[in-house]
């Protein structure tokens, strides 16, 4: 079953084309990377995928909705981390998590869960415009995480995460696929990629260059690392 | 180099510009600047027979006085305003941080770069403005030219006071306080034989005295506000720790609103306008107009032959106005950017603000409107003042939220919004104004009148209200 199609899908900054007719069809319980290097696309694309922005051109379908006429409906059954950890300044990190939930409308969302998973404890009684940018980030997963979708679209999830967190947000997103989750990773640690990606595709210049089967490397005697500078270069 | 940074300063600030205001609206402003200026030399002779020569003279130095008080506030205090909306803004003021220098010479070329700024987006188009109205009335083109630079003058006057102003608020906020009384008294003291500002004084008496002392004004007090900038500036954090968790608390209490609008939004604004102190704000940035539409009615009282009352109920219009204010400083608590992450759609948001601004901020204009009938011993005129406020402030909040959404002091940036925004407000301003002016003389005559505008103006409200959701519902939060 395909949860994400998108084709032909442009975007226009003014003169700048961001997005070059990409196509991508993402299969339910695949872990799927997007990879580039920094202004190649990825957070254009994400963000139209994720309802944010609109497409210039082209048309995108999420869980086998027009994501443009079905903003809201398509939100609901999906969770985003965006790139730039933005909690809500004045809330406190399970004020944010018990906000997500009831907007979501979650019935009897596990918080504590969550709460101890990212360590928050620490953090109890602070409001997030004082946290710091990792500690941002780890709400910005929880409440992500928390929202229990089928779908997940992360945004450089990695970022200014300490090494332990990295290790346990890369274990539950194993799990997560396991049991029939999808995740559209958007990524430049290749590192990250290659342990958690079923396929990746790699993007330059707004234009998909290859898509990659990441099981597939090995029998072919390269690493990822050295396709993508391969093709980058 | 200080005029290679002053240069990118420039183009950095029209950048801004225009990408929070169409380039079209940002373009428009100068255009119709120079209109406010022909209009200006246009009707000279009726404003002077109206107010008097010298008064006129010193309502538009007044006038620019403020402007540039307000520009300078804008540039020193705004760029906090603009994260918050925005996210993080990387602008050439924070390069010390990084780069090897000072923070004082860059403080100071960003005040040079705003007087840069401002003359050439209002005070040149004014003047060209006037030169094609001094052609077609007549007015002498040395005087025209003279009464300029001495519009320039009391402009920058006003912009460097600003400027001392957030020099002193870095260092403490006490000390701004104190700072700008003092200033302000000395200010007066200076002033308090000659005309409003040195420039003027100049301008009516061609003392060369006083064109080196409306120099030698702004200068002094730029100079002092440069060496109170320092190098070492933390922003005074709210508080850090202690924060009781309360969105269920508010949840709850905001469950009535669930038809109009969404409690976990309402109780999220809520929790925001209370832990980032805005409510003083709001407060004080009501306290500044009014206190100067007071100062503007004692000297109009003063200035004109016949005697002028503003009543409770002019005030009720004015306050009712001045409701935007409060609804633009609900879209700079927070940026909105974590809603894009949630099934949540722009008016979704508008409202909730819109809910918020009509149950917990509305003490703000009733406590000042109380005020004002109790000292103006019109106690009587109370009720009808709280209803014409009510009214105003819904008809021109609800058209404020329609028609900017969340990006309020942005949007008004545009001037085509902007254009629209006054047609929209100032009709049915003045015709309230000219009624509250009038009650002593027709009672009966002026409350059916006022009656008659206050249902419409509600119509309108519903009917900007429930345009919200059609206008705002594709609308992205990036």
């Amino acid at each position: 079953m395909t949860l994400i199609s998108c084709k032909e899908l442009s975007k226009k900054y003014d003169d700048v084309l961001a997005l070059d007719k990409v196509n991508i069809d993402i299969e339910k319980g695949e872990f799927f990377g997007l990879l580039g290097p920094n202004g190649a696309g990825k957070t254009t694309l994400l963000k139209i995928l994720t309802g944010q922005i609109k497409s210039s051109e082209g048309t995108a379908e999420i869980l086998g909705m027009n994501i443009e006429d079905n903003v809201i409906d398509v939100k609901k059954k999906i969770a985003i981390v965006p790139e730039q950890e933005s909690p809500p300044s004045f809330l406190t990190p399970r004020e944010v998590l018990e906000m997500v939930a009831s907007i979501r409308q979650i019935e009897n969302p596990d918080i504590e869960e969550w709460i101890t998973f990212f360590e928050l404890e620490a953090m109890e009684g602070r409001v997030c415009r004082n946290l710091s940018r990792g500690q941002k980030q780890k709400v910005m997963l929880a409440a992500a995480f928390i929202s229990d979708t089928e779908l997940m679209f992360l945004d450089e999830p990695f970022i200014n995460l300490d090494p332990i967190v990295q290790t346990k947000v890369r274990d539950w997103l194993i799990q997560y696929v396991e049991n029939g989750g999808t995740v559209f990773l958007n990524t430049h640690l290749l590192e990250n990629a290659q342990r958690l990606c079923d396929r990746a595709a790699i993007i330059h210049n707004g234009k998909i260059q290859s898509m990659i089967k990441i099981n597939e490397l090995d029998s072919q005697n390269i690493s990822l690392e050295e396709l993508f500078h391969e093709i980058i270069l | 180099m200080n005029r290679l940074i002053l240069w990118r300063m420039l183009q950095e600030e029209i950048r801004l510009n225009t990408s929070f205001a169409s380039g079209k609206g940002f373009y428009s402003f100068p255009i119709l600047v120079s209109i406010s200026g022909f209009l200006a030399i246009a009707f000279t002779d009726e404003m002077i027979a109206d107010m008097g020569y010298i008064e006129y003279l010193e309502v538009l130095h007044f006038g620019i006085l403020f402007y540039g008080v307000f520009a300078g506030t804008l540039a020193f205090f705004g760029n906090e305003f603009l994260e918050r909306i925005f996210g993080y803004l990387g602008l050439i003021i924070g390069l010390p941080t990084t780069q090897p220098i000072t923070q004082r010479k860059i403080t100071l070329l960003y005040f040079i770069k705003e007087f840069i700024f401002y003359s050439f987006f209002t005070l040149i188009p004014a003047f060209i403005g006037g030169l094609i109205g001094s052609y077609f009335y007549g007015i002498d083109l040395i005087n025209l030219i003279e009464f300029s630079i001495s519009l320039s003058f009391s402009f920058l006057t006003g912009l460097s006071f600003a400027y001392l102003i957030s020099s002193l608020y870095r260092i403490s906020w006490k000390f701004s306080v104190v700072g700008g009384l003092v200033t302000l008294i000395i200010y007066s003291l200076s002033v308090r034989n000659i005309a409003i500002t040195p420039s003027l004084e100049w301008y009516l008496h061609k003392e060369p005295i006083f064109i080196f002392i409306s120099l030698f004004n702004p200068l002094i007090i730029s100079f002092c506000a440069t060496i109170l900038v320092t190098n070492y500036y933390e922003e005074g954090s709210i508080k850090t720790i202690g924060y009781q968790d309360r969105l269920k608390e508010y949840i709850e209490k905001f469950n009535w609103a669930k038809k109009i609008s969404n409690p976990t939004i309402i109780s999220k604004e809520r929790i925001d306008l209370q832990r980032s102190k805005t409510g003083t704000k709001m407060f004080f940035s009501f306290a500044f107009p009014l206190g100067i539409l007071t100062f503007m009615n004692w000297f109009i009282d003063k200035g004109l032959p016949i005697q002028v009352d503003f009543n409770t109920i002019f005030y009720g219009v004015m306050v009712g106005f001045f409701g935007t204010m409060i609804y633009s400083w609900l879209n700079t608590i927070d940026s909105p950017t974590f809603y894009s992450t949630l099934p949540v759609t722009v008016s979704d948001v508008v409202r909730a603000r819109l809910v918020l601004f009509f149950t917990i901020t509305w003490w703000i204009p009733l406590l000042f409107l109380s005020l004002i009938s109790y000292m103006s011993s019109e106690i009587n005129l109370l009720p009808i003042g709280i209803i014409v406020m009510i009214t105003v402030g819904m008809y021109i909040v609800n058209y404020t939220a329609w028609s900017t959404g969340l990006r309020t002091n942005s949007a008004l940036f545009d001037a085509i919004v902007f254009l629209k925004f006054f047609v929209i407000s100032v009709p049915p301003m003045i015709a309230m104004t000219i009624l509250s002016l009038a009650i002593s003389y027709s009672i009966s005559t002026v409350l059916i009148a006022l009656s008659c505008i206050c249902g419409i103006l509600a119509l309108f409200s519903i009917f900007f209200y429930n345009k919200i959701e059609v206008k705002w519902q594709k609308e992205t939060f990036d």
